[in-house]
């Protein structure tokens, strides 16, 4: 009898113990990301996610743990945006919110990530309209890309030190066509801030730039295509530096209309959100400058950018093909490092780890975070200037990452 | 053709006002040109389908946007050249657009306007998804040498490629009317355009006609989408914008009036053109440009009113 009662008591501790252990494996850490899926964007920072995760997984998880990869389409509609942060809040009960792009897709999702008060990485959204919404106050939130006004100052650091190396370079006069949208507007705004700051001696682009004009054209996403006559005043204007602000969608119509209409600038410039496929394979391409955190060509300087290209190629098939890739993958990989830095997932301890966490990223730099104009913690702060050599992006500043140097002047 | 006296002061002016463009900003009367003409060549297949069929088809620039990517991928796979491959689109082309026209738009022909313009709307967001998921969103683009060849005249250089466009205007127009007129299925068109049930009662095949000419429609546009390639970025809503405008010309130059659409294309065009070139006036464009067809439509209604 006693036997019996013992073997059964025995057997209910082990069926507890086994029960215990089971669930412990089957419960994840849940990360809850946000991404325009049907935009390239989107699904190569949600495949950089994956890989991210899968490379962790493979290593033993997290504090023991696996992690779980709960991915909503935000389809690029703020509307969408704001209710996957609800669905991955309250259907998924995520651990932590990762993601995501497009300025006015965040500022819809802020009040929902205000009321949960999970801490957040957020890799995209750049306007400083977002860092108004998020506010002084919200240490649970971290953000990595640069915001609209660290990428101008960036910008002029950076031409500064090009002219310094270069004194054939001359950026004196700087002429900007803008798409009519929000994005061309607030690009123009912000230049002719900086402009103003210039001619008064003030401001990172001090002692380079001396006169500042701009023009609007309808971007081929809106409408539009038809860029002659904005060029043609860039034309009578006679830059020493073109940029333009605009859409992937514009970047080879412009180009080619330029050269018809022989428009020929010492420096050409674009400041698109991303390019379209295939872009360097077009020989209109060549020493185009542009703007953006990460080149391909960082294989050739970067082992960590090399090793997150490899395995990239590998998981999916394809080649990453715009730097939210690597800032997908430097998401997760920074979230990751806080949280084993930390050891628990108690929200003031991962809080406070990743404010001290430090991480080699793909995109060349090291993400640590500081504060920036308004919010806490801020990851990278500056963009870096590319060109178009030989159908390849190379990085041509800052020079620490350089992989070739500037081809000085632009010409057909 | 005599000309009444208020047609030549038209044209008076009408010439008076080019050559005072000319002067002051000919490059805008060329972009204008150019421009123009491809507005008013791919508003021509609008019109036909609109006069002969009565459907509004708002999928009109997704067939155009499929024509794009067809060229688009011959050039891709086969590396064949988007000018030749204006045949192999063209027919695929046609074979999609009859098969959407039996599928779907034959069936909604009696009804009215707004199961047509529902209907056709789904068409369009059925096409652009698929372009979508086939190619993604990411813009696309070809390189052929000849698309930005460009002539100067003293200091001022201009594309000449997009007058590619105008010549097509022309010749479609001109083909179009021929068919008409001078061909028995062109005349049968006609007369289902002018009045289908006495067409049927004298023993023309209405369905086939209708047919016939909705696939004539989307063969032109598989024809422009070859042409446009070279110059163009790739999207899935890339024509889209397109079929506001080829509403517009339809709409401005009256119904079954293709002359008109060719003459408020061009015209549209100029003055759009007019308007970017002049500096920060860009944004006025398009407010001009639909601003000049309200005032047209509110002066033809009172005119006919009267």
């Amino acid at each position: 009898m006693k036997k019996s009662y013992l073997l059964i008591v025995l057997s209910f501790l082990l069926a507890f113990v086994l029960f215990s252990m089971s669930g412990m494996a089957q419960e994840p850490i849940k990360i809850g990301a946000v991404n325009p899926l049907g935009d390239i964007t989107g699904r190569q920072s949600t495949n950089a996610m994956e890989l991210a995760v899968a490379e962790i997984n493979e290593a033993g998880g997290l504090l023991g743990r696996p992690v779980e990869l709960i991915v909503v389409d935000s389809e690029f509609r703020p509307e969408k945006g704001a209710a996957a942060i609800e669905k991955l809040a309250t259907v998924d009960e995520v651990d932590f919110f990762v993601g995501g792009m497009s300025s006015g897709v965040h500022l819809a999702q802020i009040p929902s990530l205000k009321k949960y008060k999970k801490v957040t990485v957020w890799a995209g959204a750049a306007s400083h309209k977002a860092e108004e919404a998020i506010g002084a106050d919200a240490d649970w939130y971290f953000h990595l890309h640069p915001w609209d006004y660290q990428q101008g100052a960036s910008y002029g650091v950076g031409w500064n030190a090009i002219v310094k190396e270069n004194p054939e370079i001359d950026i004196a006069r700087v002429f900007l066509a803008y798409e009519e949208g929000a994005f061309g507007s607030d690009s123009y705004k912000a230049y002719a801030a900086m402009a103003e700051q210039a001619s008064e001696g003030k401001g990172a682009f001090a002692g380079v730039m001396e006169e500042f004009k701009g023009a609007s054209f309808k971007s081929a996403a809106m409408g539009g295509g038809d860029y002659r006559a904005m060029l043609q005043q860039a034309k009578e204007y006679n830059p020493d530096l073109f940029i333009w602000a605009g859409y992937d969608a514009d970047a080879i119509p412009m180009l080619g209309q330029a050269r018809e209409i022989g428009f020929e600038p010492n420096l050409y410039v674009g400041a698109p959100p991303g390019w379209p496929a295939n872009f360097g394979r077009n020989p209109l391409s060549d020493k185009v400058i542009l703007y953006g955190m990460w080149a391909p060509a960082l294989n050739e300087v970067s082992d960590v950018a090399k090793h997150f290209w490899d395995a990239y190629v590998e998981m999916h098939d394809e080649e990453p093909a715009t730097y939210f890739a690597p800032l997908g993958y430097t998401n997760i990989k920074f979230l990751a490092k806080g949280i084993e830095k930390a050891g628990t997932l108690e929200k003031e301890a991962v809080i406070s780890a990743l404010k001290s966490t430090k991480y080699v990223s793909p995109l060349g730099s090291t993400l640590e975070i500081s504060p920036s104009n308004i919010i806490q913690n801020q990851g990278f702060t500056r963009q870096k200037i590319l060109q178009y050599q030989d159908g390849k992006q190379h990085v041509i500043w800052p020079f620490e990452f350089a992989t070739t140097e500037i081809e000085y002047p632009f010409s057909w | 053709m005599s000309l009444t006296k208020k047609q030549y002061i038209m044209l008076f002016l009408l010439a008076l006002i080019i050559l005072i463009i000319a002067l002051w900003q000919p490059h805008a009367l060329i972009y204008g040109i150019q421009r123009g003409s491809l507005y008013a060549l791919i508003a021509l297949p609008l019109a036909l389908v609109l006069g002969i069929l009565g459907v509004l088809n708002l999928a009109h620039g997704e067939f155009l946007t499929v024509g794009l990517y067809l060229s688009y991928m011959l050039y891709e796979r086969f590396n064949l050249d988007p000018l030749l491959s204006i045949i192999p689109v063209v027919i695929i082309l046609s074979l999609i657009g009859a098969g959407i026209y039996l599928l779907t738009i034959k069936h909604v022909l009696k009804d009215g306007h707004l199961n047509q313009l529902l209907l056709t709307f789904g068409v369009s967001l059925i096409l652009i998804e698929i372009i979508n998921i086939i190619w993604t969103s990411r813009p696309r683009n070809v390189f052929t040498s000849y698309s930005y060849s460009s002539m100067s005249i003293g200091n001022f250089s201009f594309g000449t490629y997009e007058f590619l466009y105008f010549f097509m205007a022309i010749a479609v127009l001109i083909l179009l009317q021929l068919f008409l007129k001078k061909t028995r299925l062109g005349q049968a068109t006609f007369a289902v355009g002018q009045n289908p049930r006495g067409a049927k009662i004298v023993g023309i095949n209405v369905s086939y006609v209708y047919l016939f000419v909705f696939t004539l429609a989307v063969a032109i546009l598989g024809l422009v989408g070859a042409v446009m390639l070279p110059r163009t970025a790739i999207f899935p809503a890339v024509g889209s914008p397109f079929s506001l405008k080829s509403f517009a010309l339809a709409a401005m130059a009256g119904l079954g009036n293709m002359n008109g659409i060719l003459i408020a294309g061009i015209g549209l065009g100029i003055g759009e053109a007019v308007i970017k070139s002049i500096p920060g006036a860009g944004g006025w464009a398009d407010i001009v440009f639909f601003g000049v067809l309200i005032a047209v439509i509110i002066a033809r209604s009172y005119r006919e009113g009267n």
